[in-house]
């Protein structure tokens, strides 16, 4: 245990550098703008801004990205309060009752109880990844390629679980994504593979590429094809600080999804995205006043905004301790660590302890930040929020265009992503998720090295996969997992936890 | 999001192939695909798991897929996916198009366009875009195009030191 604050306290004297102190800042800043403003999220805000980061320190970019990222959420839960329109996908659960809040004249409270619980719950969670930092590491030099290849299993068949409706597409997605990922020269022989003989595919598809054509782009055929009604508070804000009493009576709300979210965060495939439904439908389950749900109930703000950050901030641990990114925004981070020169994986708190630890400290630091930037700054995201979105998507298409010529200074690769946003329209159309696409995409690649690997050093035996304790578990797990979800029972509680909210 | 949702879910099925009848179609289109782009790659060689074999072995598992797809529609493939949007798209293509082919010049064939620059990719791409929107504006749109433009150019030029050609009509780089 002391362990932990001594390493923290490393951390602590990294991310205190002024220069650290700026990047965290800024990227609180620039992520809370993207998080207000919908349409435009923190992935494709993370693959412009990729680039830029070239020219700082790894740990400072890292820095950077991660408080884009929080502060995106954290952004999202204002706008979803405001405007009821969730900026972020984890904000949805928000827009419910906080709007319904905004709209009694009580924005003030909502804002007030999401800020604090966010930062209760940014502070446990900064220690929870701490704290499992260490023996999550040590587990992961356990691993071998079979056990990885397994664990990616495992991880994968969570997102199918998570996602929301049809199983059977959840599956087809990830496996396209895993597909799209088989693109390109083969790592091991050089060999070109399914390039129809064109030379922007050759290098395989950029996920930066992939994920700002379907998030990106194509966001803005959905957002135009089907105009959604912005409805800006117009009534006072109101006291943004809550009473000892409202204080009171919503602690136990934001500690449950404190825990909710820090759990959930952790599994690999996303179980970030489950925490505010899992936590609005628990403090809904034990409320006293259960009718009050869905008509503006502080708790069910207070409640699922911990979960959402909390969850944010521990899905950090799959990606520093295992090097597996449990989603599209970590994906990109694993991109801004190979600009770097750095491998992720259990090697980098051994090689790289300022790095980790830094990061990890900063967390804390930018989620005072948050609250210290938002709360003040309420009444510029009002006004920016009615910029209308006929001037917001033709500034969103310039950027992006910027962000994907500058990946390789290479105008094919923009035109590449135009054709993902037809794609990430055409899904949106056939109710395909995008989000497991992305992870089948970008779990590809290792998955097939790992399986390569495995299977040379088996002799060819598949049977490899079961031969390993560890290994066997995780596929066990993996299968029980898929079962429960297909079982009629589980179908329908899962799909009563996605439509309560 | 809701007013969207419950707008597809009361259109007629009538009409159209359905929802979740098109879904399978296109996953078997994509498993067929993805089955001819690899067909040409060793599945296993003497030193183990060639290269096709990922490749195949998902783009069967795809096709399995579309097909169960189908069969499970076939009672019931679903409302129509309703009107698409067509109009709103085509002009947001073209404007990501006419920047990719300006911003640095491009060549095709008989047609070559020299370099031009964020100076004059940006406004196109955001005039053209911005045309999308059904309450789009020409003048307030042409205003909002060079401020961001000189935005964009202050920003990632000279702020973020990016390598974007500027305007190299007039400044070389």
């Amino acid at each position: 245990m002391l362990d932990v604050f001594i390493n923290l306290g490393l951390g602590m004297t990294v991310a205190f550098t002024l220069q650290n102190i700026a990047l965290c800042f800024l990227g609180c800043l620039i992520g809370t703008l993207v998080g207000v403003l919908p349409g435009v999220g923190p992935v494709a805000t993370i693959a412009i801004l990729l680039p830029v980061t070239l020219s700082l320190d790894p740990t400072g970019s890292l820095i950077m990205l991660a408080g884009i990222y929080y502060g995106a959420q954290y952004g999202g839960s204002t706008t979803a309060i405001l405007v009821n329109i969730p900026g972020e996908a984890t904000a949805v659960v928000t827009a419910i009752d906080g709007h319904k809040m905004a709209q009694k004249g009580q924005a003030g409270l909502a804002l007030g109880l999401a800020a604090i619980g966010s930062f209760f719950a940014g502070t446990v969670a900064t220690i929870v990844i701490a704290a499992l930092g260490v023996p999550m590491t040590r587990m992961g030099l356990l691993f071998g390629p079979t056990e990885y290849f397994s664990l990616m299993i495992m991880g994968l068949v969570f997102a199918v679980v998570l996602a929301h409706g049809s199983l059977l597409k959840a599956v087809s997605m990830i496996l396209v994504g895993v597909l799209l990922s088989c693109v390109g020269a083969d790592m091991e022989t050089g060999r070109e593979r399914m390039t129809f003989g064109l030379e922007m595919l050759q290098d395989g598809i950029e996920f930066v590429v992939l994920a700002m054509g379907i998030f990106g782009f194509g966001e803005i055929f959905k957002n135009l094809a089907d105009p959604e009604a912005r409805d800006v508070v117009r009534s006072r804000i109101g006291r943004l600080w809550p009473t000892l009493k409202e204080l009171k009576d919503n602690f136990p709300a934001i500690l449950r999804g404190t825990f909710l979210g820090s759990v959930l965060g952790v599994l690999p495939g996303n179980g970030a995205i489950l925490g505010p439904f899992a936590s609005y439908a628990v403090e809904k389950r034990i409320s006293k006043r259960p009718q009050d749900f869905g008509h503006g109930a502080p708790a069910a703000v207070a409640g699922p905004e911990s979960a959402n950050n909390a969850g944010a901030q521990t899905s950090f641990i799959p990606l520093l301790t295992l090097g597996l990114p449990p989603n599209a925004v970590m994906a990109l981070m694993v991109g801004a660590m190979m600009i770097q020169g750095i491998v992720p994986g259990p090697q980098v708190i051994e090689r790289n302890p300022e790095l980790f630890w830094g990061l990890i400290a900063s967390m804390w630091i930018g989620n005072l930040m948050l609250v210290i930037i938002n709360l003040p700054l309420i009444g510029l995201w009002v006004k920016l929020l009615r910029v209308p979105y006929r001037l917001l998507f033709p500034a969103i298409v310039c950027f992006c265009c910027i962000g994907l010529y500058s990946i390789a200074n290479d105008a094919a690769q923009v035109m590449m992503a135009a054709l993902f946003g037809i794609i990430g329209y055409a899904l949106y159309k056939l109710e395909f998720e995008p989000a497991p696409l992305a992870l089948g995409f970008v779990l590809g690649r290792l998955l097939e090295e790992k399986l390569r690997q495995s299977l040379i050093i088996s002799g060819g035996s598949p049977l490899t996969f079961l031969q390993s304790p560890l290994s066997a578990i995780l596929l066990a797990i993996a299968a029980m997992a898929l079962v429960i979800a297909i079982s009629p029972s589980m179908r329908r509680n899962r799909d009563e936890v996605f439509k309560e909210a | 999001m809701q007013a969207t949702s419950t707008n597809t879910e009361t259109e007629p099925s009538a009409g159209g192939l359905g929802r979740e009848r098109l879904a399978g179609i296109v996953l078997v289109g994509f498993g067929g695909l993805g089955l001819w782009a690899g067909s040409d790659l060793p599945f296993m060689t003497s030193e183990g798991v060639g290269s096709g074999l990922m490749p195949r072995l998902l783009s069967i598992v795809i096709l399995g897929l579309g097909v169960l797809q189908l069969v499970l529609s076939r009672k019931d493939p679903g409302p129509s996916t309703g009107r698409w949007a067509i109009r709103e798209t085509i002009p947001v293509i073209l404007g990501v198009i006419l920047f990719a082919v300006t911003v640095r010049g491009y060549h095709l064939g008989p047609v070559t366009i020299p370099g031009l620059g964020l100076s004059i990719a940006c406004p196109l791409a955001v005039v053209a875009s911005g045309l999308a929107a059904r309450d789009a504006r020409l003048g307030e749109l042409l205003v909002f195009a060079a401020v961001l433009t000189a935005f964009c150019i202050g920003l990632f030029r000279y702020a973020l030191g990016l390598s974007v050609p500027v305007a190299p009509w007039l400044l070389g780089y």
